[in-house]
């Protein structure tokens, strides 16, 4: 039976007891859910997707994942390692599906200019390139702990290794960084 | 960072909502209650006794020569090990069957895991003379794997009530379960107690079937990329 959406909603309510709201059919819970975690899993897409329609793509199928394994988050444990490791999956998945079409792709003379690519402000830090600069797996990292705000042991069940998988991968992360940055200083 | 990520992103709070709002009314389309899964606990714990009911049924029919073969302390040493085995694979599986769960099992795992049953074989087990190596084992193979499938399968059929993301690792774990369920039978039926013959052709039946589980995890993770 759905909950209709007039059922009170607490705007203090975790998300983890939004959660267990939507696996009963909560529509109110439902919506405040969708609400409040797209702008974050939103941010992670735009750090990786090459411009803002495909990260939305990913959105969308991120939650269309989300929704399909709704029954296999475990109620009032930590909802973001579940969420963000769905939404991992889901980029992975196109990535490797991207791979597979640009191989039977052919070239052409004159490339078609990307759909609304993601642009900021001139004087803003140019976080895309930073971060498009590390390896995969420690941009990852770097999006989950100091974008979305999870803990060190949170990103570890997101991307099923260890907390001291993940230290070591941040580490490595800030080091390349801070070269980036220095090298930038340096030629300016 | 967040912040100027966030600067970084010219339509901001619009476009959040925009995209809330198509996910939302998807989501709200296709919205039914759902029961979440069992205890993790509880999936191993079926998984362990699928494996076991598999192996003892196979070897009833097959006959328990094995068994009768057997000393007290080999059974003991050798059904631990299988039994230890076959908890760290429903582990594994039950893991794969939830996100954010837990720590994958590592390669390092998977490559340990079959050289310590071998190590136990070649603690409880003598003879490494390989006259007759490949004529006596392979029927052993054969008849391991013709119960590692079936079972993989019912396995994999559990496995699927949950919410899969990494398919070959969930393949892995699923095809090695199975596998032991192969090797329990064969130390049930078969009376070859030659070590050589035991750590090759019993104990390979789990790296193959382990093998044959994450190939099917691949080729199926592909079929979906392709879509």
């Amino acid at each position: 039976m759905r909950i209709p959406p007039d059922a009170v909603i607490d705007s203090a309510e975790s998300l983890e007891s939004l959660m267990a709201r939507y696996q009963q059919a909560d529509e109110g819970a439902a919506s405040a859910l969708v609400g409040r975690v797209t702008p974050l899993l939103r941010r992670y897409f735009l750090l990786q997707a090459s411009n803002r329609t495909h990260a939305d793509d990913l959105l969308q199928d991120t939650w269309m994942r989300l929704h399909r394994a709704r029954h296999t988050y475990r109620p009032y444990e930590p909802l973001l390692p579940w969420v963000l490791a769905i939404a991992r999956y889901a980029s992975l998945d196109n990535y490797r599906k991207a791979s597979r079409r640009e191989s039977h792709e052919r070239q052409v003379d004159v490339l078609p200019d990307p759909p609304n690519p993601v642009t900021g402000p001139a004087d803003s830090p140019d976080i895309d390139t930073l971060l498009s600069a590390l390896p995969q797996r420690q941009r990852e990292v770097i999006v989950m702990l100091k974008i979305s705000g999870m803990s060190i042991d949170e990103v570890a069940r997101a991307t099923s290794s260890s907390p001291g998988s993940v230290k070591q991968k941040a580490h490595r992360a800030y080091q390349k960084l801070r070269e980036i940055l220095s090298a930038k200083e340096s030629t300016k | 960072m967040a912040q100027a990520a966030h600067r970084a992103f010219t339509d901001g709070e619009a476009g959040d909502r925009a995209a809330a709002a198509r996910a939302e009314a998807a989501i709200l389309h296709d919205l039914r209650p759902v029961r979440p899964l069992a205890p993790d606990s509880l999936y191993t714990l079926i998984l362990v006794l699928l494996c076991a009911a598999a192996a003892v049924d196979a070897a009833s029919v097959l006959g328990m020569a094995g068994l009768r073969a057997l000393s007290p302390a080999q059974c003991v040493l050798v059904f631990s090990a299988l039994l230890a085995g076959a908890c760290v694979a429903a582990v594994a599986c039950t893991r794969a069957m939830r996100p954010a769960s837990g720590k994958n099992l590592g390669p390092l795992a998977w490559i340990l895991a079959p050289s310590l049953l071998a190590a136990v074989v070649a603690l409880a087990f003598e003879g490494y003379g390989t006259g007759g190596l490949v004529n006596e084992g392979v029927p052993c193979l054969k008849a391991g794997l013709c119960l590692a499938l079936p079972t993989g399968l019912a396995i994999s059929l559990l496995l699927r009530r949950g919410f899969i993301l990494n398919r070959s690792a969930a393949g892995l774990a699923a095809g090695a379960l199975a596998g032991v369920a192969g090797v329990a039978m064969l130390e049930l039926h078969c009376p070859n107690l030659k070590a050589i013959h035991v750590m090759v052709w019993h104990v390979g039946v789990v790296i193959a079937s382990g093998g044959i589980g994450f190939f099917l995890g691949l080729a199926s993770r592909s079929r979906l990329v392709a879509r």
